[in-house]
């Protein structure tokens, strides 16, 4: 369960806000200099990041991955070590007591007089009591409490699909700034954070300050999965190799007397094949000049693909009335045979649905391109979450808060990776003769993961509790990864303007619209127009001038 | 509301002194002093925040940080085709419902009390009350099961040879659709008033015009359609109150099956452009304009109501 994005049932607007954070994700700059400002000055929001502000590279390894990472794909292992390494040979922290606010995507647990959070607690030496909400709707809640300072708790878990406008401004009022703990070799008191890729404290630097701990996010972040069991029952192995390979094979799969449709909604399908900008993303022309995602010809034809697949009839019914939070139930209950998912999507699966049926089998399409060529995939963002620190005066705190972040960074192979990720060994998980971790009755009222989204440590898959899976994800990755582009401004953590912040909105309707055949591509032309006179061009500018300062 | 402020049956005469009026009235100021405080409390001292439709506001700097720039909002919302379209989607939805669903209400209470079983009566009155107590969630889930394209309807035509039925993502019918909707979920409930306003009519009348030879249609004409009159008028201008206010949950839980050509109303407009991109301000303008024009539309219709000789909402003391 350590991927939570995408899980449960994200709206398809935050869904797809995921897209974002490939090209990097937008919050809000000073309100001052968004009214005053003509042109837009690119000092403030533009992603800079001085020399000095970053943390020092030291990477640890305990344990070698049975799976190696090719290119920068996710490292997997086969099992868990017999023996592993304790970090912390005594608990890094004071005894202090502070409040933690994070998502979950599954049964909320009791936070008080939990063993899994008191085991944790007193391994670390510091209490952290936790705030849980649904991850669905966390982003309501955090906008409430991000805007009224003193509900802020101690330590807030923030996700980047959930950053809200004027984001920059709020990390200024209300985060500790940490560059003077982290920066440089300062980290190297926390060997743990120091394993974390640079990247990923790139992308928390807001206002070239380093405020986000990060969760750091995989190489290829989005699949297009289907389910493998049910097409080798149907006789099918050919995997699609164009955009229209894949309709023809959503329509021959679709068969509505028998409840069973090809596809559900495919637009993140449809942005990978045609590779198209990510969301709020440009790329540039041959020219040289600046091209938003919205005015592209791959944004284009992605959409003109997504129509003719909707008419194609293959989309279930429950897609066509945009319905993406049931779009896992009928995956998993056989009545749509593609979708979209987050890649930890697919362990999410495995773990709900193999105890009830264990010929469940779903799998990625290997990367396609639309006309069969070579396929171009946007490299996943650095960080998918970030937690921050509460201002306040006493240093010491925030040394103590640290320690426990360094604490939570153990990396696999660790008996403090073992601990925040399953629990307490004999409690809440026994080793079998594989040397695999079974969980116990005990584990499904306690264990939620929720350290993990306060800091984690680089990204690798130890799911190894699935037969085959880690071998499966490793590989497909590995593969994968030999595609893999990083967009224009990638891990840049860009502000845009206020008054930029609904120039997008129309799109995300035009896009469901015009799969659904109410709209064409006429009105997309108009849309664009509209928003090149209504401050596409201004935005134009402010990403020229970050560019220029590349 | 307003009728709130000046208590009936205490006309304010200008020569005693507000002193003497506060002890003669203590006991009813005292009485009605939880209310206004309530009401203070928890309305008006909220509605101070509206000033932010004249700022430039953001949550993390506060009211008083963020700067004012005069009218810009409305100027943005009034210029914006977006908010026309959501005000015309929003006027059409409440013309058909007020046409097609507030009829509804009445139409049942008159068959109800009709019906002079008392047991069937309270039997059906539950049945037909229920539906008001589910969530629009379940609402549209069970119309989305029935109607959808995988619901029954659509499978059952499909298993006869017609393909191609679904109602939930027609934009065409999406109003039959919304009224339907609400007939379903709410006819029942707005029965109450009316079954309570019948209730009240003497049976002597119903008597005195047996007597005088009247059927039952002549009846119902002549002596309960007059006794629901004020009661119809009442919610009529209440709900010309709200005309610009439609259905919220209802809306954005089907807003993207139909498109926002047809399904964009007022209040879905405001959460889109104004919560969901963090345009605080640019929300707060666009639920003034809303909050006035529903004013307008109360007072009028209270107006009108005078005019043809009804009580109204309220009367000026």
């Amino acid at each position: 369960m350590t991927a939570p994005h995408l899980a449960g049932g994200l709206s398809r607007r935050s869904f797809l806000g995921f897209l974002a954070v490939g090209a990097g994700v937008v919050g809000v700059p000073s309100l001052l200099t968004a009214c005053t400002s003509g042109p837009a000055s690119t000092a403030q929001g533009g992603g800079t990041v001085s020399s000095g502000v970053l943390p020092t590279y030291v990477p640890v390894e305990y344990v070698k991955p049975d799976f190696p990472s090719v290119n920068g794909s996710t490292a997997g292992y086969a099992s868990i070590p017999e023996e592993l390494v304790t970090a912390f040979a005594t608990p890094p922290g004071s005894g202090g007591t502070y409040s933690a606010m994070t998502p979950l995507w599954s049964a909320i647990p009791k936070t008080s007089g939990n063993p899994y959070f008191d085991a944790v607690s007193e391994a670390m030496g510091t209490t952290v009591e936790f705030q849980i909400s649904d991850g669905n709707t966390y982003g309501d809640k955090l906008a409430a409490v991000l805007a009224s300072a003193k509900d802020v708790p101690d330590w807030v878990c923030v996700p980047t699909w959930n950053f809200p406008p004027r984001f920059a401004q709020a990390v200024d009022a209300l985060f500790e700034d940490l560059t003077p703990y982290l920066s440089g070799d300062n980290v190297k008191k926390y060997k743990n954070l120091a394993n974390i890729p640079t990247d990923a404290w790139r992308f928390g630097v807001f206002n070239d300050k380093l405020y986000g701990l990060p969760f750091p996010g995989e190489l290829v972040h989005l699949a297009t999965f289907y389910r493998a069991d049910l097409l080798a029952e149907l006789g099918i192995t050919e995997q699609p190799k164009t955009a229209d390979e894949f309709i023809e094979l959503a329509k021959e799969l679709t068969d509505p007397g028998k409840k069973r449709w090809g596809s559900a909604d495919q637009w993140i399908t449809a942005n990978m094949m045609f590779a198209v900008p990510p969301e709020k993303g440009w790329k540039l022309a041959d020219d040289g000049s600046l091209v938003s995602r919205v005015e592209s010809e791959e944004y284009r034809a992605a959409l003109d693909w997504q129509a003719r697949l909707y008419k194609s009839g293959a989309v279930h019914p429950t897609a066509v009335a945009d319905k993406p939070e049931e779009m896992k139930p009928l995956f998993e209950s056989g009545e749509i045979l593609i979708v979209n998912d987050g890649v930890g999507g697919w362990h999410e699966s495995l773990g709900r649905v193999l105890p009830s049926n264990p010929d469940f089998d779903p799998r990625p399409f290997d990367p396609f391109a639309h006309d069969g060529g070579t396929p171009r995939i946007w490299k996943g963002a650095p960080a998918d979450m970030f937690s921050f620190l509460k201002k306040r005066d006493d240093k010491a705190q925030i040394e103590e808060l640290l320690a426990a972040a360094d604490f939570l960074a153990s990396p696999f192979g660790t008996t403090e990776f073992q601990l925040v990720n399953f629990g307490v060994e004999g409690e809440h998980y026994e080793i079998d003769g594989d040397g695999l971790p079974q969980a116990t009755d005990a584990a499904a009222d306690d264990v939620a993961p929720s350290y993990i989204f306060l800091v984690d440590p680089p990204k690798v898959n130890a799911q190894v509790q699935f037969e085959g899976y880690v071998e499966a994800y490793c590989t497909w990755m590995a593969d994968a990864s030999q595609y893999v582009e990083e967009p224009l401004f990638y891990g840049k953590q860009i502000t845009e303007p206020s008054q930029f912040a609904s120039l997008g909105t129309p799109f995300v309707d035009l896009e469901k619209d015009i799969a659904r055949g109410r709209k064409t591509l006429a009105d997309l032309d108009d849309a664009v127009e509209t928003w090149r006179s209504s401050g596409g061009e201004e935005l134009r500018a402010f990403y020229q001038g970050i560019l220029d300062e590349q | 509301m307003t009728a709130a402020s000046s208590p009936p049956g205490a006309p304010p005469r200008r020569r005693i002194p507000w002193t003497v009026r506060a002890r003669r009235d203590r006991t009813l100021l005292i009485m009605v002093a939880p209310a206004v405080l309530l009401l203070a409390v928890f309305a008006y001292v909220p509605m101070l925040g509206n000033v932010v439709a004249w700022q430039d506001y953001s949550p993390y700097v506060g009211i008083r940080e963020s700067p004012f720039i005069g009218w810009a909002n409305f100027a943005r919302v009034l210029t914006n085709p977006l908010f026309l379209d959501a005000v015309a989607n929003t006027l059409v939805i409440t013309a058909v419902q007020l046409v097609f669903f507030f009829p509804v209400p009445i139409v049942l209470a008159l068959l109800l009390n009709s019906v002079l079983s008392p047991g069937l009566r309270t039997t059906i009155q539950s049945i037909v009350y229920l539906p008001h107590f589910f969530s629009w969630v379940i609402v549209v889930t069970i119309f989305q099961q029935i109607f959808g394209g995988a619901g029954m309807v659509a499978t059952r035509l499909r298993e006869a040879g017609y393909s191609g039925f679904d109602l939930m993502t027609n934009p065409d019918t999406f109003l039959l659709l919304l009224t339907a909707q609400s007939v379903w979920k709410d006819a029942g409930w707005g029965i109450i008033i009316f079954l309570a306003a019948l209730a009240t009519v003497d049976p002597q009348l119903y008597e005195a015009s047996v007597v005088d030879g009247a059927g039952r249609w002549r009846r119902m004409w002549h002596v309960t359609l007059p006794a629901l009159r004020p009661v119809i008028i009442l919610l009529l201008i209440l709900r010309l109150g709200d005309a610009l206010t439609v259905g919220f949950e209802q809306l954005i839980l089907q807003r993207g099956a139909v498109g926002t050509d047809v399904a964009e109303v007022l209040d879905t407009f405001v959460y889109y452009q104004g919560v969901v991109n963090g345009d605080w301000a640019f929300a707060a303008a666009a639920g003034l304009v809303k909050g006035l024009v529903s004013l307008a539309l109360v007072l009028g219709a209270n107006k009108l109501a005078h005019l043809v000789g009804e009580a109204g909402v309220y009367q000026r003391a």
